[in-house]
């Protein structure tokens, strides 16, 4: 049998060349064929189906798809510092003022880099780029024409000098030169966007006026900057803009509207009322950003919610009245009065969405914002009904947005918000869901708004939510997206408690102190009793007393932090739980160190651990302890002693003292 | 697509593979062998697959005697196997000729023994022919022959019965491909049945197995066809053939990598049905007209005025513009023009030359109109030299004229000379 197989063997041995050859000649053979038979498939289906072909367009690549496909690629990291810090180990951030100090730092030093640039020209001739980048070169913000042209005050209005362009544009008028009406509209709106002040060069260093000064340290503060710079300067009565307003020979809209939106940006809302009356009875119309502009002034300038709803109504009709399209501005402002309407609002805030959608204007998230704050009143407690924001959820489900309108980085927040009102967890997925969405983070605004956003996620995760899910939360968005509060880690504390993960406190701990919390008396005294509350298993007590010694150390680093008797006794526990004798010896003798007096329970604990461990001479300084701070229990304890340990006869003679000493004083 | 032909090529390679084994190495396998020769090869392969799968690597490899033994016993397992099913000799001689019939579109055969890999023997055999019999030209002479083939087979003995029920099989499965209400078809089919002991009830079977089968078959053809569309949309026209590829109620798996989208259950139900009603009654302020006025296409037209510079710059500083990584970066340096831009097309960095179309590059003999000779060497010289800068992608259409430019002065220039060497200019 053998045999014939390896003939057969050394026969395909020799044939293999051979073999391969003609399976080779198989092989292509039948690849022609499978070609020719697939096209012929493709007639077939070509003859089938008669749908004609659409030869698509070509298609238009913006200079950045590239990129933006290769970033799509790139998720998260939630172990990762955020991308901006990744560059300086030095600048990574632990907790939400080193977050915001960091980031406000290297802002600043870009500005001052460019500050410093384009205010030495001449140190910054060379170009090496080639070709040519203009951003890297120095802008020019200095003045160049010197003499009194029109060529120079549109240079000043560039330049946004606004006090330079108003005395060149005096000279003008002096030397009797007339400036273009073009130029002049702009010039009004220089001086009415800056009222007519010098707006603040960026990264200019701050001036010594006191006043000054401060309008800078406010302006740099990450909320709401531009809105603290601008309630600070008033509109004042003749001003520039109206000085050079009422000397113009013939007023076209634009100016009347670059009047009117200063005004009502910088706090004038009567006047610019009383200026709009004046350019109805000049017979001009106003165009849209002035309707938008006095709308949104109209809660200021009447009192009572019908008067203000019906002053809006003639404003909107005369809109339509002088063909003015609104737009999403003009309802957003619209909707944003209404918020300051009372109890019309309700009525009167889907119809404005209706008349939004029937114009086909797409609402934006401020739109939604405005809607919501309507419908859900921030001091109202209770079950909300929240068939509003969901039915508003749903409709917006899986859209991606812009932002159109400053005021969009506040629905997320505050619909966040109402689903921790209302308790509810699906809603807060939803809300979360719709963030996930494309560009949609970004509209969570600044670290401050996303910060709010992320603290009323998480504690609505803490309230409702299994502590599993809540710790995987916790993994993902701390501390790359969120650096919560001491409210924020009481949540997550409570939220152990409640489902008996009580183990995993000294990770807790850990992350407390990365999170610069330690130094907040009343969170680590609550996580002091959460630990000491109940003994567990003698692996998680061990870890529960490294915890405790972590705790003492940050109190003894700390001077400005004060141990409470509690604290104390809840760390003198632990470490009794565990076994550490020698510590808890000297946590007994901080108590006297801090003035505070130890519970009788925790001084019957201590003795009955140095029983197990064979201590007689710790009880007998334990008995000698407690006399010092005079506890009536001293005579107990002295008693227990001499009856359960092995004692010396002068431990005894010490112990039977402390025995009869009292009954000796009560005689 | 890519995948799905490597695939099959692979199976394909495989299956020769196996096949030309089977064929070679025991040069006593007359049996398998003479009967299957040419597409017959091909129509074989699909019935050993199964058996030389664990040869796959062994055999050319050739490597120790035990090798060589379990080949040799595999191989006459499988000669009796074959030699079984080969028992009608003659029916086997048929298919051969139909076989060869078919030898235009073999690649079908191939494709339907690559979908039936895992199929049993004997139901390779009966799709094989199924697949032989499927060509509408062959119908008529297929189904009479399978007709015959049957009832030559019902004339055997009750040994055979399992070999007959899979002709008969086979034979429906064929005749399945044409009409059901083929008379011929009818007619073979009663003619079967009335071999049989239970007659009307065989043949009601046999009908029915009819109509099942040409349903099934339909339905795997159209499936086919949807692939192929999907296939051919992929490559070229879009996707257009994918629409109701899937079912509402199927999970669908997602495209942007999140994984299977999640069942919502009953809430996502609720949610459906809130999205039909309106958040709000239909109300509405009834002030504006929803006329789409062509006023809007103004106000973009116009220059940016300093508010509408003031409110864009409102907004970014509003919205969180960090960006999240590396690329996000360079995105918002491509867009300060701070770096290079990635191309995106075989054009980019054409700044200068991108209003000129390519024929200012390319034909630039309307250049030679003037001031050169219409024939003669200087011409002859010239076209050479514009043939040169017609291919030449580096220099700029105003460069290229420069150079044609320098030449015209130069043999005006040198008009002396070239008259005396009998050269003319005009």
């Amino acid at each position: 049998m053998a045999a014939p197989c390896r003939h057969v063997g050394h026969h395909i041995k020799r044939n293999g060349r051979f073999l391969r050859i003609n399976l080779d000649q198989l092989f292509a053979s039948r690849g022609l064929r499978w070609t020719s038979a697939l096209q012929q498939q493709g007639e077939e289906v070509h003859e089938e189906s008669k749908e004609p072909i659409v030869i698509p367009r070509k298609k238009s690549w913006s200079s950045e798809a590239v990129l933006e496909a290769l970033a799509s690629t790139v998720h998260r990291d939630p172990t990762a510092y955020p991308y901006q810090f990744q560059d300086d180990p030095y600048l990574s951030p632990r907790t939400s003022s080193e977050f915001k100090l960091f980031s406000l730092s290297q802002e600043s030093g870009r500005a001052a880099a460019k500050y410093f640039v384009s205010n030495n020209p001449k140190f910054f001739t060379k170009d090496f780029a080639e070709p040519h980048i203009p951003c890297l070169m120095p802008e020019s913000v200095t003045l160049r024409l010197e003499e009194v042209s029109e060529e120079a005050l549109k240079e000043r209005i560039t330049l946004r000098k606004v006090s330079a362009a108003v005395e060149m544009y005096d000279q003008l008028l002096q030397a009797g030169t007339s400036v273009s009406m073009e130029t002049t509209q702009e010039l009004l709106d220089l001086i009415c966007l800056y009222c007519d002040k010098n707006p603040v060069q960026e990264g200019a260093p701050e001036v010594e006026d006191a006043e000054e000064a401060g309008e800078e340290t406010k302006r740099r503060k990450p909320k709401g900057r531009r809105a603290a710079d601008h309630l600070r300067t008033s509109w004042k009565e003749n001003n520039n803009a109206e000085r050079i307003f009422n000397l113009l020979p013939e007023k076209d809209s634009r100016c009347y509207s670059a009047l009117i939106r200063g005004m009502v940006k910088h706090g004038a809302y009567s006047k610019a009322f009383s200026l709009y009356t004046d350019l109805l009875n000049n017979r001009l119309s106003a165009d849209v950003h002035t309707f938008n502009a006095l709308i949104s002034a109209v809660p200021d300038v009447r009192d009572k919610f019908n008067e203000r709803w019906d002053l809006i109504t003639e404003l909107l009709n005369q809109m339509n009245e002088q063909k003015v399209r609104p737009n999403l501005l003009t309802f957003n402002s619209v909707l944003k009065a209404l918020r300051r309407c009372g109890f019309l609002a309700k009525t009167y805030a889907p119809q404005t969405l209706n008349e939004m959608k029937a114009l086909g204007i797409a609402p934006s998230l401020a739109t939604y914002d405005h809607i919501l704050a309507v419908f859900y009143k921030s001091g109202s407690s209770g079950p909300n009904n929240t068939d509003i924001i969901q039915d508003m959820l749903t409709e917006l489900e899986g859209t991606s947005f812009t932002c159109r309108d400053p005021h969009d980085v506040y629905f997320f927040s505050s619909a966040m918000r109402i689903c921790l009102d209302s308790k509810d967890l699906e809603l807060g997925y939803k809300v979360h869901s719709l963030v996930e969405v494309g560009d949609n983070w970004r509209l969570l605004g600044d670290s401050y708004q996303q910060s709010v956003y992320y603290g009323r996620f998480f504690s609505l995760l803490c309230m409702m939510e299994h502590i599993d899910v809540v710790l995987k939360w916790y993994s993902r968005i701390i501390p790359s997206l969120y650096y919560p509060n001491p409210q924020g880690m009481r949540d997550l504390l409570q939220a152990l408690d409640t489902d008996g993960r009580l183990d995993l406190l000294p990770t807790i701990w850990k992350d407390i102190k990365t999170l610069g919390h330690d130094n907040k008396v009343d969170l680590v005294e609550e996580l002091l009793s959460l630990m000491a509350r109940e003994e567990h298993s003698p692996e998680v007590q061990e870890s529960f007393a490294a915890c405790a010694l972590d705790v003492k150390s940050v109190f003894d680093g700390r001077s400005s932090m004060e141990w409470s008797t509690s604290s104390l006794s809840h760390v003198t526990t632990l470490l009794l739980r565990a076994n550490k004798l020698q510590q808890a010896w000297d946590m007994l003798l901080l108590f006297k160190a801090k003035n505070r007096v130890p519970s009788e329970v925790l001084l019957n604990n201590f003795l009955s651990v140095c029983q197990s461990s064979g201590a007689p001479k710790r009880a007998v300084e334990l008995v000698q302890l407690a006399a010092a701070f005079c506890l009536p229990a001293t005579p107990v304890l002295a008693k227990t002693a001499l009856a359960e340990f092995q004692l010396t006869d002068e431990q005894r003679s010490i112990l039977s003292e402390f025995e009869a000493a009292p009954e000796k004083e009560t005689e | 697509m890519h995948r799905l032909l490597s695939r099959t090529v692979v199976a394909a390679r495989n299956r020769s593979l196996c096949v030309y084994e089977c064929c070679v190495l025991p040069a006593k396998i007359d049996n398998v062998s003479r009967p299957f020769t040419g597409v017959g090869a091909n129509t074989i392969s699909t019935c050993t697959v199964r058996r030389c799968e664990k040869k796959d690597d062994a055999i050319p490899s050739n490597q120790g005697e035990a090798t060589n033994v379990d080949t040799e016993t595999k191989t006459t397992q499988l000669q009796e196997e074959l030699l079984e099913a080969n028992d009608g000799g003659s029916t086997q001689q048929q298919r051969n000729v139909k076989a060869e019939q078919v030898l235009s579109k073999p690649s079908q055969v191939k494709t339907d023994g690559a979908k039936s890999g895992k199929k049993s023997l004997l139901d390779l055999l009966g799709a094989m022919k199924v697949e032989v019999t499927s060509k509408r030209k062959l119908k008529n002479l297929k189904t009479k022959q399978s007709f015959e083939s049957a009832v030559q087979y019902k004339s055997k003995s009750g040994a055979m019965e399992s070999t007959i029920s899979m002709f008969q099989k086979a034979n429906v499965q064929d005749s399945a491909q044409s009409e059901v209400l083929d008379p011929d078809l009818v007619a073979a089919a009663s003619a079967a049945a009335s071999t049989l002991p239970n007659r009307s009830r065989a043949e009601s079977e046999l009908l029915k197995q009819l109509r099942q089968r040409k349903t099934l078959t339909e339905a795997q053809k159209k499936g086919d066809i949807n692939n192929l569309g999907v296939l051919i949309a992929d490559m070229k026209v879009g996707k257009t053939g994918r629409q109701n590829a899937w079912p509402a109620d199927q999970i669908r798996f997602d495209d942007d990598g999140q994984g299977y989208t999640r069942d919502r259950g009953i809430t996502s139900e609720l949610a459906n049905v809130r999205k039909r009603r309106n958040i709000f009654p239909t109300k509405r302020l009834n002030i504006f007209s929803p006329t789409t006025d062509e006023q809007r296409g103004d106000s973009a037209l116009a220059k940016p005025t300093l508010w509408d510079m003031d409110f864009a710059n409102e907004l970014s500083l509003t919205t969180n513009q960090m960006p999240r990584n590396g690329f996000e970066e360079m995105i918002q340096w491509t867009k300060e023009g701070k770096l290079w831009h990635y191309p995106i097309n075989n054009e980019i960095g054409l700044e200068n030359e991108a209003s000129v179309p390519f024929n200012e590059h390319v034909f630039l003999e309307k250049h030679l109109e003037e001031g050169f000779p219409r024939q003669g060497p200087v011409r002859h010289f010239m076209e050479l030299v514009v043939a040169g800068l017609s291919r030449n992608p580096y220099l700029t259409v105003q460069q290229k004229k420069e150079h044609i430019s320098w030449f015209r002065d130069y043999f005006h220039q040198k008009e002396e000379v070239l008259n005396e060497a009998d050269v003319y200019l005009n």
